[in-house]
């Protein structure tokens, strides 16, 4: 997943992007409101988002993305822990609220959760054409039943287009979600990491739509 | 009394007014029928001498058309004569008299030739002399018609006056509670009065000895609701100041867990789980210190509870089967620890838990191996305990396991024990006052 941190603290926001990255996922993580690019067309598949920054409220920050029609799940991270805090931070916008201190696994199951819903799946598994499985939870793909290895790059690509499943996914925005802010990719590296899939789990497993990008179908 | 075992100001005031005005009737009855008595009396006698003066009149100026002496009566239509009359020569002998007046002498010859009023047998009698043969004009009254005329004005009176004390005493009665109608408004005013709501107020006083009051309550509300907000300010920036860095500490220890090779991996484990605790502890106290905050209840099996509480080097011995509740898991858990981790730090390197449900309560016993304490101390400590005297002897572990206790409608007991310490938490299944004391009676130490 391609993550957006907003965490002014410098520990947490280290240890909390470093131990996402470990887990396979892309983060940008930003200490301030002023520091976030313009997030009109940067694909994230999740708003990790402090209630309390330097320069604002993450809180508001998020009204204002949500009233501009922005649907990227949020997850509120504060030490706000008031049933009134709650409600006003889920009823603003936010998908789930996170009280500090928590543990970096609670996160990330929260955000698979936040993940499923938007997928509308009960599970984590999620069966493709060419018999091809994706449990997301586990973070694996299997072939007739057979556990198929994956390099990092090749399974965060699998991830993007399962959890856009159905959708044309295009070649750019798989690129921002692979990389993040200041990563640097070779021009062919989607294509690659595409054939490199499809060599291991089928050609069926990832439609091209010529011109406008790559699909998998349920 | 009232509702609450206090006695009642209205109640005991109408009591007292009451009480007054009935003993002030009985008194005004007792004082008026006395006074009307004796004064019909009077009365009686006055109209007894003037009808005898009257009589005299009548009697001499027709003495000569009249048969005196002849030992007759007047003639008269029949009527009840309450009045009568006699002639008494001064041999005694009736010369004349009313046709009622009976035919003895209603004196003696001794009063004959006195003007008086003499009391004669069943008689109340007026003399005057008649002429100068010593012949004396008798006037009287029986003293029964003398008695019920007395008796029945004296009643009358009387009567009317205890009537009006009685209506006094109602009228009194409903006064006071009329007059004590603002006092128990203003009472309702402040039991609904919460001075930490935005609209918070009491209608102006309806009397002025209310006004102080009225001033002093919301005084003390503005000073309350001043301290809880400036508390809740403190909490907020406490809980962001410290949830912080256990929330980076935590991010940080699981990151260098997945990083570091297998032989650091038990050492992170428990670094993490401490800074667990203690993400625990700051959550359970900033939680306690902050006011109007309820627990999150929820269903708890007391016995995972338990069981996810190490405490290095101290082995808990929890029951077997599941022990479900309703409680907040996050300040059970800090208040469980505290009181493992206080039977660590003295000692103790067993502690064997047993859990009691008992319709709404729960009874949860930690009974350790450690020196223990002495009796006295025991109960010192229950005593501040109870009080929530919390500076007076006690540990923050106890301390803070008392206020999730009370937070969950329960107690701390600190219970007697052959060896070692034993405390008991009691949670109901919802806030407020323990409907069951806690076993705790005296009897032997716990340490």
């Amino acid at each position: 997943m391609r993550l957006l941190l907003l965490e002014d603290d410098a520990i947490l926001g280290e240890g909390l992007s470093g131990f996402l990255r470990a887990e396979g996922h892309v983060v940008d993580w930003f200490q301030r409101l002023l520091d976030v690019p313009a997030l009109d067309g940067e694909p994230y598949d999740a708003w990790l988002v402090d209630w309390q920054l330097p320069d604002g409220s993450g809180l508001d920050w998020l009204r204002g993305l949500r009233a501009r029609g922005h649907a990227t799940p949020a997850l509120m991270l504060t030490a706000r822990d008031r049933l009134a805090d709650r409600i006003r931070g889920l009823d603003t916008g936010a998908d789930d609220y996170l009280v500090k201190p928590f543990a970096p696994e609670e996160l990330l199951a929260r955000l698979r959760a936040v993940q499923r819903r938007v997928a509308g799946t009960a599970s984590s598994g999620v069966t493709l054409r060419g018999g091809v499985t994706v449990d997301l939870h586990a973070r694996a793909a299997f072939l007739d039943g057979e556990r198929v290895d994956l390099t990092h790059r090749e399974w965060s690509l699998l991830e993007a287009l399962v959890q856009r499943a159905g959708r044309i996914v295009p070649k750019s925005t798989l690129e921002a979600l692979l990389l993040g802010f200041g990563g640097e990719l070779s021009s062919n590296a989607v294509e690659v990491h595409v054939s490199g899939i499809r060599r291991k789990l089928g050609h069926a497993v990832i439609e091209t739509v010529r011109g406008l990008g790559y699909r998998v179908t349920p | 009394m009232s509702r609450t075992g206090v006695p009642s100001i209205r109640r005991r005031l109408a009591r007292v007014v009451v009480g007054i005005s009935l003993a002030w009737s009985l008194a005004a009855f007792g004082v008026v029928w006395a006074v009307v008595y004796h004064q019909v009396d009077r009365v009686m006698d006055g109209a007894l001498q003037e009808s005898a003066e009257i009589l005299f009149g009548l009697l001499h100026a027709n003495a000569a058309q009249l048969p005196i002496g002849s030992g007759g009566s007047l003639p008269a239509p029949p009527h009840d004569e309450h009045l009568v009359w006699q002639l008494v020569a001064a041999d005694g002998r009736v010369t004349w008299r009313s046709h009622r007046a009976p035919a003895a002498p209603l004196t003696g010859p001794a009063a004959a030739s006195q003007v008086a009023t003499d009391e004669g047998d069943g008689w109340h009698v007026h003399l005057l002399p008649f002429d100068s043969r010593g012949t004396v004009l008798v006037v009287a009254q029986r003293h029964a018609d003398r008695r019920a005329a007395r008796l029945k004005a004296a009643t009358a009176t009387a009567s009317g006056a205890l009537l009006v004390g009685l209506a006094c005493a109602a009228w009194l009665r409903r006064r006071v509670r009329a007059e004590m109608l603002p006092v128990l408004q203003l009472s309702r005013q402040v039991a609904r009065y919460h001075p930490l709501e935005a609209a918070a107020g009491l209608p102006p006083a309806t009397r002025a000895e209310l006004v102080p009051l009225r001033d002093a309550v919301l005084h003390l509300g503005e000073r309350l609701a001043q301290r809880v907000t400036s508390e809740r300010a403190f909490s907020a920036h406490a809980a962001h100041a410290l949830r912080t860095p256990l929330a980076g500490v935590g991010a940080q220890l699981a990151l260098a867990q997945r990083e570091s090779p297998p032989s650091l991996q038990p050492r992170l484990q428990r670094a993490r789980e401490a800074a667990d605790r203690l993400g625990r502890v700051v959550t359970a106290l900033l939680t306690l210190f902050r006011s109007g905050t309820e627990p999150a209840w929820q269903s708890v099996d007391l016995v995972a509870l338990l069981r996810s509480l190490p405490v290095e080097g101290l082995a808990v011995e929890p029951p077997v089967q599941p022990a479900p509740c309703h409680a907040d898991p996050d300040l059970l858990a800090a208040a469980l620890l505290n009181l493992l981790d206080n039977a660590r730090r003295y000692g103790a390197t067993r502690v064997q838990a047993s859990i009691v449900q008992d319709g709404v309560l729960t009874r949860i016993r930690l009974a350790d191996d450690g020196p223990g304490i002495d009796p006295g101390q025991r109960q010192r400590m229950q005593a501040a305990l109870d009080s929530e005297r919390y500076d007076d002897g006690l540990g923050l572990g106890l301390m803070l396991a008392d206020r999730v206790a009370r937070a969950h409608g329960g107690r701390l007991a600190l219970l007697p024990a052959p060896a070692g310490f034993a405390v008991e938490m009691t949670l109901a299944d919802k806030p407020g006052p323990i409907a069951t004391a806690p076993l705790h009676e005296a009897g032997t130490a716990g340490g």
